[in-house]
């Protein structure tokens, strides 16, 4: 397998519901990593796309549509879902293509129009689509579920309402420095706690609504663009993973899980996480600066412990220390994470890697972690799916 | 027990009261003697020879596992008459079968809710249909 480098990288910032199509969003994004690459159109070998799920034909081949805006030239456009982890997907299959020596340059790109309030149910089949069922019988919106896995953190371990908070607060402070977030107020331990409660113990501003965004990266093996790009980032492993048989957490879609653990909790990740240290050969201990997926303040603290960052249970206290602040031992999504961006499904994974590699290439300004050489991007996407990326520089 | 001969579940095949008591619909793999619901909703331990399942009902009663009360109205296809929110909803865990279900909780004062306590599967209805039949869901309720 050869080295595989990021050299350019696009972004349409993070924002609300729009009228505009989810391909005008995305040509932003890759217009924006052409650019960042300094390469030609005509570069590209390859384009791995993340699928918009709301787009219809259209979004269901949106490779195709966004090679028709830059110029049709015949190569290999596959389209991928992966739920919230599509974009990971992408990228792995970029750097596959690319590692294995199929192509030299590879595009990956998911762009993602919010709708108009909630994701809900795609079909109305109902032996064949458990999303129905949850819907239908349960009235289950996807908060529903963090919740519920929240509550049992609680009663475990010491995991506190404030600790609920302070994540937001943390987050607030970072994604007011980020010119690519949504949300760019601060708020105050206080504020979060006077928030509405959306699904107790969770609250308004301790989950992540839906935004539109655009995210792409253009990753090479071509030394003469390697050479020629401002820092480019090796991929030290991109991988995925599914769940495993016993995993007790219940699952957004489902309606039950297992009582008795016979897997770690958010098994997916457990394993996507676990395969790129093994293929890197780098471990939570190495890493500089880490981006994971705070689609609720739960998944902050549980992601620490899943990916091995400390034992379980002990999240709580390493946000308490200030472990995960900028300039503490692990800054944790300086970004300001999925709490000041919102989820952009197909998109969400790249935009971390982004995030990951505009930090190992020093581009970060006031959120910058200083002198960060390695960085690790961490998704999660409902009904077992899971990516993570290891870079360096 | 109420009349239930006018009640119709929204989906089938999920809650069944034809006993007499309200049970969900489970389906066990006697191979690898893993417990599903929805029955369809298969989840074998990999290797499992996938040989012997059948249907089977959970117990009627078992033991609240987690809960989260839920403030605002949930969005279409979800449908109700009434307002029920907040509503709470229930992890509720069938020891013997090592399973847990999730389900909304219903007659049940949402303050005293606590992770441990017995509770009991039932049915809530959501809506009347044009038949004048009382459209239910399977719920969970405190065990009085």
């Amino acid at each position: 397998m050869r080295d595989v480098y990021i050299v350019g990288t696009g972004i349409h910032p993070w924002m609300g519901f729009s009228e505009q199509v989810f391909a005008d969003f995305a040509a932003v994004a890759v217009d924006g990593a052409l650019k960042d690459a300094n390469v030609e159109w005509h570069k590209i070998q390859s384009i791995m796309a993340g699928i918009f799920i709301y787009g219809g034909n259209a979004g269901h081949l949106s490779g195709q549509y966004l090679e028709s805006i830059f110029g049709e030239t015949g190569i290999p456009v596959v389209n991928v879902y992966n739920a919230c982890a599509t974009g990971s997907a992408a990228i792995r299959m970029a750097y596959n293509s690319v590692a294995a020596g199929e192509t030299d340059t590879a595009l990956a790109f998911g762009a993602d129009v919010s709708p108009k309030g909630f994701l809900t149910a795609k079909s109305d089949n109902a032996v064949q689509d458990r999303d129905v069922i949850r819907w239908k019988m349960g009235g289950m919106p996807n908060p529903i579920y963090w919740a519920l896995e929240c509550r049992k953190r609680m009663a475990k371990y010491d995991t506190t309402e404030e600790d609920l908070a302070l994540v937001k607060v943390l987050m607030s402070e970072y994604g007011a420095k980020n010119p690519h977030a949504r949300f760019k107020k601060t708020y105050s331990v206080e504020e979060v706690l006077n928030s509405v409660y959306v699904c107790d113990p969770l609250r308004l501003y301790e989950i992540c609504p839906v935004s539109t965004g655009a995210a792409a990266v253009i990753v090479t093996a071509d030394r003469e663009l390697i050479d020629k790009a401002d820092h480019p980032v090796k991929i030290n492993a991109t991988t995925m993973g599914s769940a495993m048989y016993g995993d007790p957490t219940i699952r957004i879609s489902a309606l039950s899980c297992p009582s008795v653990p016979e897997a770690p909790m958010l098994s997916e990740s457990y394993s996507a996480s676990r395969q790129a240290y093994e293929k890197s050969g780098i471990g939570p201990e190495d890493i500089d600066v880490l981006e994971l997926p705070d689609n609720s303040s739960w998944h902050y603290l549980v992601y620490l412990e899943t990916c091995g960052f400390c034992k379980e249970g002990e999240a709580d206290r390493m946000l308490r220390d200030g472990l995960t602040r900028i300039g503490g031992k692990l800054p944790v999504n300086p970004s300001g994470g999925f709490s000041s961006h919102g989820e952009a499904l197909s998109a969400q994974a790249l935009w971390q890697v982004i995030e990951c590699a505009n930090q190992l290439r020093g581009r970060c300004g006031d959120r910058q972690v200083e002198g960060a050489k390695v960085a690790m991007a961490q998704t999660y996407g409902l009904m077992g799916n899971s990516g993570t990326t290891i870079m360096s520089i | 027990m109420e009349n239930m001969a006018n009640k119709v579940a929204r989906i089938p095949d999920l809650v069944d009261w034809s006993t007499g008591e309200v049970r969900l619909m489970s389906a066990k793999c006697n191979s690898c003697g893993t417990y599903f619901f929805p029955r369809e909703h298969y989840q074998h331990r990999p290797g499992c020879s996938r040989e012997g399942v059948e249907n089977v009902l959970l117990p009627v009663k078992g033991k609240l596992a987690s809960y989260t009360i839920q403030y605002y109205p949930c969005p279409p296809p979800f449908k109700t008459e009434k307002k029920i929110t907040p509503y709470g909803i229930g992890l509720v865990e069938f020891e013997q079968e090592k399973i847990q279900v999730a389900g909304i909780i219903t007659d049940t004062d949402l303050d005293s809710l606590e992770i441990g306590m017995e509770m009991e599967t039932t049915t809530l209805t959501m809506f009347t249909n044009d038949e004048k039949q009382q459209v239910v869901t399977w719920a969970f309720a405190a065990v009085k």
